[in-house]
């Protein structure tokens, strides 16, 4: 039985290496400028993505405000960027802001919430969200309302291949870091809290502080995510506090399936692609113009259908089918 | 020094008449919230596209026909059905899974205010009182909006009305039972599935009557409003405390009040002293201020 599954995880592993390779030489074997900028989006938006999954798939809380964490890391480098210099040290500054705040914001919007009932975190984060709407188009000297402002950014992000690289090496380390936490103890709880908060409340674990710990990472992870959009952007306006960020990232793991980590990098693949051919499609018929419906509708039947989403479809027939196999073989044996 | 105390006053009491109307419209959202939440425990996230539905064809109906009345019920009717549809197609398959519901009518919220845009197009739609609700009188020396009364009227008339067959009715008395205890009033023979599609449709119809008479009282409509109200509806709901219909009101005349004098005072925090408000019931009292469940 071991022995089939360390089989099963070592011809996963392959694959993901041999991807990854697959991704690092695209732009060398393809100068399509377009393709590549199309890739560093899906990169982002898989970290993106990755760092919702957490909180929804394995923790099981579900937030409707995701993007405030996105805009305040976008915000916080384009600021940065334009009001000091555009270096490499103001940077890391950004970033390290970025961390704190969006520390300190999931922190007290976990405290409020995550001790009620689930309604409670999802209403809370989307009022939070709108709020931070507000004071981005309201903050006029800093922000520049809804116009938003270009930046110029450090020497080390202005080529578009070394971005590429940095984006994809970013979502490979938060992919393997995500994965690595999530299978540790701590990862652990937070999937049986998933499963059943009562019962693993009653096995004494402090539900509340393990939920506190998911957002406030799930919180960093997308501030980060924010940052390097806004960096290849290098411009940043109010639209990445809306909804639009929150429901891209909702599609993204609910699509790609929740609870998988790679679901949501290839749900961010799938939309991010879709949104690109489909707008091109525009042309052809207005319906494509919005496209968006038909993730809508698709969405809401995999919601009804398929709650584990595409990965967590495809896994379950494979193991049903591993089973049988692994069955047969007993079978064969106690036969023999 | 006399005249500037006189024209104080002439503020206070508009800011005053804006914050009910605007409460009004916001109850009339928050309502069928909490109704639904309190009887079926279902957070309905696509409230705010009900409400954007009952603005659009409401006002598409009242340019059609030039007549307001057949703008509302035609509104009131959207909601309705859309309220039936959506209580028997989307909801219904995922009762009892929270994390499900969430996120199934959150999908439901995106896919009906980009069917809004498909159905008459991604641009504002104006809106106009009719004849005789425009303009304003005056009494006592303070100038009223007619149209602003005329929303408080409604809303007013529509919380009497629920009030009344929720305290005076048998159908009330069960939609009390069943917020209490569901369970206990399924087991006494009475069908609770039947009751829970009534309260959502009534729930719906209400947001969508609240949409319509926004259109008039904003100037324009347009899709994305939906999300904005459902927000200050959500605020109401935890303020009022979830599944409190008497709650729901008196939060929603405190939230539209606070937004209305903020609006003047200190506009950039208008938002943020409702949302403060909440953050601080949500630490001290999360049943709500008017409510008892938790």
């Amino acid at each position: 039985m071991r022995k089939v599954k360390s089989i099963f995880v070592q011809r996963k592993n392959i694959v993901y290496t041999f991807i990854a390779i697959l991704l690092i030489l695209f732009p060398f074997m393809n100068d399509s400028r377009s393709m590549m900028i199309l890739f560093t989006q899906v990169f982002i938006f898989a970290i993106f993505a990755m760092s919702y999954d957490l909180l929804l798939g394995f923790t099981g809380i579900v937030s409707f405000g995701h993007a405030m964490f996105f805009g305040i890391g976008a915000y916080a480098v384009g600021i940065f960027m334009k009001q000091f210099e555009p270096t490499l040290p103001y940077f890391l500054l950004a970033v390290v802001i970025t961390i704190l705040i969006t520390a300190i914001v999931s922190y007290v919007v976990g405290l409020l919430t995550l001790r009620l009932k689930s309604h409670f975190y999802a209403m809370l984060t989307l009022a939070f969200a709108s709020l931070f709407l507000v004071l981005a188009e309201k903050w006029r000297t800093l922000t520049h309302g809804n116009d938003g402002f270009t930046f110029r950014t450090p020497e080390l992000f202005r080529d578009r291949l070394d971005f590429y690289l940095i984006c994809l090496v970013s979502m490979i380390v938060v992919f393997l870091l995500l994965n690595r936490f999530t299978n540790s103890p701590l990862g652990k709880v937070l999937q049986a809290i998933r499963e059943n908060e009562q019962r693993t409340e009653s096995l004494g674990y402090s539900v509340i502080q393990y939920k506190i710990i998911a957002s406030v990472v799930s919180g960093v992870l997308a501030g980060f995510a924010g940052i390097l959009y806004s960096v290849s952007l290098r411009f940043v306006n109010t639209s990445v506090f809306t909804m639009d960020i929150t429901l891209d990232a909702l599609l993204m793991t609910i699509i790609g399936g929740v609870g998988t980590l790679i679901g949501a990098i290839i749900g961010a693949g799938l939309i991010e692609f879709a949104h690109h051919w489909l707008t091109e499609l525009a042309k052809v018929h207005w319906i494509f113009e919005r496209w968006i419906i038909f993730f809508g509708i698709i969405y809401i039947l995999v919601v009804m259908f398929f709650p584990r989403g595409i990965v967590g479809t495809v896994r379950n027939i494979k193991m049903k089918s591993k089973k049988r196999v692994i069955e047969k073989s007993e079978q064969q044996k106690a036969a023999g | 020094m006399r005249k500037g105390g006189e024209e104080e006053l002439d503020v206070f009491f508009n800011l005053t008449l804006n914050g009910l109307a605007t409460g009004m419209l916001i109850f009339l959202l928050a309502a069928g919230l909490t109704l639904i939440f309190g009887l079926m425990d279902v957070l309905n996230f696509a409230h705010g596209g009900l409400f954007a539905w009952g603005a659009y064809s409401g006002t598409w109906l009242y340019a059609t026909t030039g007549s307001f009345i057949i703008g509302i019920l035609g509104a009131v009717v959207t909601g309705l059905i859309l309220g039936l549809i959506t209580e028997r197609v989307i909801i219904k398959p995922v009762y009892g899974n929270h994390v499900q519901q969430i996120l199934i009518t959150l999908g439901l919220m995106l896919v009906l205010s980009e069917l809004l845009k498909v159905v008459w197009g991604p641009n504002q739609l104006s809106a106009t009182a009719p004849d005789f609700l425009k303009g304003s009188f005056e009494l006592g020396g303070i100038i009223i909006i007619k149209y602003r009364l005329f929303i408080i009227a409604v809303g007013f008339l529509v919380f009497v009305t629920v009030q009344y067959v929720l305290k005076n009715t048998k159908i009330g008395l069960v939609v009390r039972a069943g917020v209490m205890n569901k369970e206990m009033v399924q087991a006494l023979g009475i069908n609770i599935k039947k009751v829970f599609m009534l309260v959502f449709m009534v729930g719906s119809g209400m947001a969508a009557l609240g949409g319509v008479l926004l259109g008039p009282y904003s100037g324009v409509i347009h899709a994305e409003m939906g999300m904005e109200f459902a927000i200050l509806a959500f605020i109401v709901v935890v303020i009022g405390g979830m599944g409190s219909f008497p709650g729901s009101i008196l939060a929603a005349i405190l939230v539209g009040l606070s937004g209305s004098f903020m609006a003047y005072y200190v506009p950039d925090l208008a938002l943020a002293a409702n949302m403060l408000l909440m953050a601080v019931v949500l630490i001290f009292r999360p049943q709500g201020l008017f409510g008892w469940k938790g």
